[in-house]
């Protein structure tokens, strides 16, 4: 039996916000693009985030993916196969040729794209790798208690609950909310150095939402120092600094107390104390893509000084786009997929140049 | 606080100290306060504050202060600092630094002299290797000679020296 063949000018590894924006743009330019992601639905990490509007847009960034994703399903440029994964891959002619293999894993999701659903072969001229970045997995801080202490959640376990409206007067009402930022970030102890960039952010937004929700709520935000999460951050603050009690102390545990987690943290000139709250969420951060590695093998990109994915195109045509080349907000991932975008639209424009010509 | 009573050289003078260059790193987190059990006893003892006015350069402040020799060399700060400053090694260049300068409580001048002795600061008796014989474990013997030879001291002959064997 042979393969399927999907041949293609751009092959986009990854279905988040990245890499459908790397599709929307190639398809804008006239360029067509396949989109293979791994999971039986697109739009990787946006599509668990809620909207985070209050009296106003917060700009979060996640309604992006909506727009992006009507956008794919309507460009007759773009294809798409979900639940999909890319096998093997070599250098050959002036591109690469990819074998993909179905992923038989879970519920197919709405929206654009259809499940592979044999193995194929595809011929592309460049290669985006958009595969986005892995959430720290906060059980690796144990101190915070993560997974032990009752009441202890990541944010990203917040953000679901936020989505699926587990919060408010007439769900789950805490009296007190603790943010604890830079859990998996910053921290040499780790050997994650790097500021993940959108966890002042999103714990901010999310901060202002159970406000929002619950206005007899009181949140804290425990944090070293407060990273620039966007346009006009720094007028916003003084007003957040009303809403929530900002505490510039690194916790040092999270411990299981009588009514609750307890936060112990020492202000300056003053002596330790061990704080009781309802929820406490820690702030996790973005490292690089889960097989970084064997993915860099795969379509010979290294790896920089953190373990993010690098990769400019070069004689191989490959390029990286989104969370997968370092953190980077929501935005920040969709410009920087129109930016590989272009590059790979360059590549294509001058390798047909080149046969033709 | 005047600026003109800082020395801006004084970090610089920690961190050229074995185990000070840690101090570069701090981020002055407090994660090192919210822990330190000394901290948790005594109001005054911080480690962050003695880091910041060690970054100041309060010079003398610091090397004459009393709470530097209250550190009870836990590593709990380390362990949960995320900038692997060490601060129990910070500690103990400063120290190195105060007793140059003499200002060594008592205190430490006696835990010296016991070094210097017995070369453990608990002496060994023949209660501990009793016990040990009784556990077939081999003596342990007191060897001062060691530390006689780093503090330059002439070596104490014959004193606690052989005796246990
Ligand atoms: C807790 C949390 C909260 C956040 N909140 C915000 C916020 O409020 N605002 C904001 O702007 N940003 C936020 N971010 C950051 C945001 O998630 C990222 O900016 C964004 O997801 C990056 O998009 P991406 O397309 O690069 O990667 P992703 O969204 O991670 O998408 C990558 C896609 O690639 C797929 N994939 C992975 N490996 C392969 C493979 N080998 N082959 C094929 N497909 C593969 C994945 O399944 C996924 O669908 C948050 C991040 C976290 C962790
Ligand atoms: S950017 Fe975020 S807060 Fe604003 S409308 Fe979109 S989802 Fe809501
Ligand atoms: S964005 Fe904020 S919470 Fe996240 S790593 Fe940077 S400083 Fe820490
Ligand atoms: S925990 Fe480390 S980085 Fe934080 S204040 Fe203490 S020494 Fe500095
Ligand atoms: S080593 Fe010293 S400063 Fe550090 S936690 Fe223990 S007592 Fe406190």
């Amino acid at each position: 039996m042979t393969n399927a063949q999907l041949d293609t000018p751009v092959l986009i590894l990854g279905g988040g916000v990245a890499g459908l924006a790397a599709a929307v743009d190639l398809a804008r330019r006239g360029v067509a693009a396949t989109i293979i992601e791994r999971e039986p639905r697109l739009g990787g990490r946006a599509s668990q985030f809620c909207c985070k509007a209050t009296e106003a847009c917060a700009r979060c960034g996640a309604c992006r993916l909506g727009e992006l994703m009507a956008q794919a399903a309507h460009l007759p440029q773009i294809t798409i196969y979900t639940a999909a994964l890319a096998v093997a891959a070599q250098p050959r002619g002036d591109g690469w040729q990819v074998e993909l293999a179905p992923q038989p894993n879970g519920e197919i999701g709405p929206g654009p794209g259809r499940p592979l659903s044999e193995r194929a072969t595809l011929n592309a001229q460049a290669v985006i790798l958009a595969v986005g970045g892995e959430a720290f997995n906060p059980a690796g801080k144990t101190r915070f208690g993560h997974g032990r202490v009752e009441g202890v959640f990541s944010a990203l376990e917040l953000e679901a609950m936020l989505a699926q409206g587990a919060l408010g007067p007439k769900a789950m009402a805490p009296a007190k909310v603790a943010f604890i930022q830079c859990v998996g970030s910053r921290d040499a102890s780790l050997g994650r150095l790097w500021c993940s960039r959108v966890c002042c952010g999103y714990a901010l937004r999310m901060g202002r939402v159970i406000r929002g929700l619950l206005p007899e709520s009181e949140v804290t935000f425990f944090h070293m120092d407060v990273q620039d999460y966007g346009r006009a951050w720094e007028e916003e603050l003084p007003e957040l600094r009303k809403q929530m009690r900002f505490v510039r102390a690194m916790p040092g545990e999270v411990t299981a107390g009588d009514g609750g987690p307890e936060v112990t943290y020492a202000l300056a000139g003053e002596q330790a104390i061990k704080e009781g709250f309802d929820l406490v969420v820690l702030s996790v951060g973005l490292g690089p893509p889960n097989g970084a590695s064997a993915l860099g093998e795969l379509f010979g990109a290294a790896k920089d000084s953190d373990g993010f994915l690098t990769a400019d195109g070069g004689p191989a045509g490959v390029f990286v786009a989104g969370a997968a080349a370092g953190p980077r907000s929501l935005n920040e991932s969709i410009v920087h997929g129109g930016l590989a975008a272009s590059q790979a639209a360059s590549r294509v424009a001058s390798l047909s140049e080149a046969r033709h010509g | 606080m005047r600026l003109n009573e800082c020395d801006p050289g004084f970090k610089h003078e920690v961190a050229a100290e074995p185990g000070g260059a840690g101090i570069r790193a701090c981020f002055a987190c407090a994660a090192c306060s919210a822990r330190c059990p000394v901290g948790a006893n005594r109001p005054d003892y911080d480690p962050r504050r003695l880091i910041r006015l060690t970054l100041l350069g309060r010079r003398e402040e610091v090397l004459a202060s009393p709470l530097i020799w209250l550190c009870s060399s836990c590593y709990t700060c380390g362990e949960v600092c995320p900038q692997q400053v060490r601060f129990t090694e910070v500690l103990t260049a400063i120290k190195n630094i105060a007793s140059r300068e003499g200002h060594a409580p008592p205190s430490a001048k006696i835990t010296a002299e016991l070094l210097a002795k017995q070369g453990r600061l608990l002496e060994v008796t023949d209660f501990e290797n009793d016990k040990r014989a009784d556990l077939g474990l081999p003596p342990v013997e007191q060897r001062p000679q060691d530390f006689q030879a780093i503090l330059g001291l002439k070596p104490s002959e014959g004193e606690a020296g052989e005796e246990p064997r």
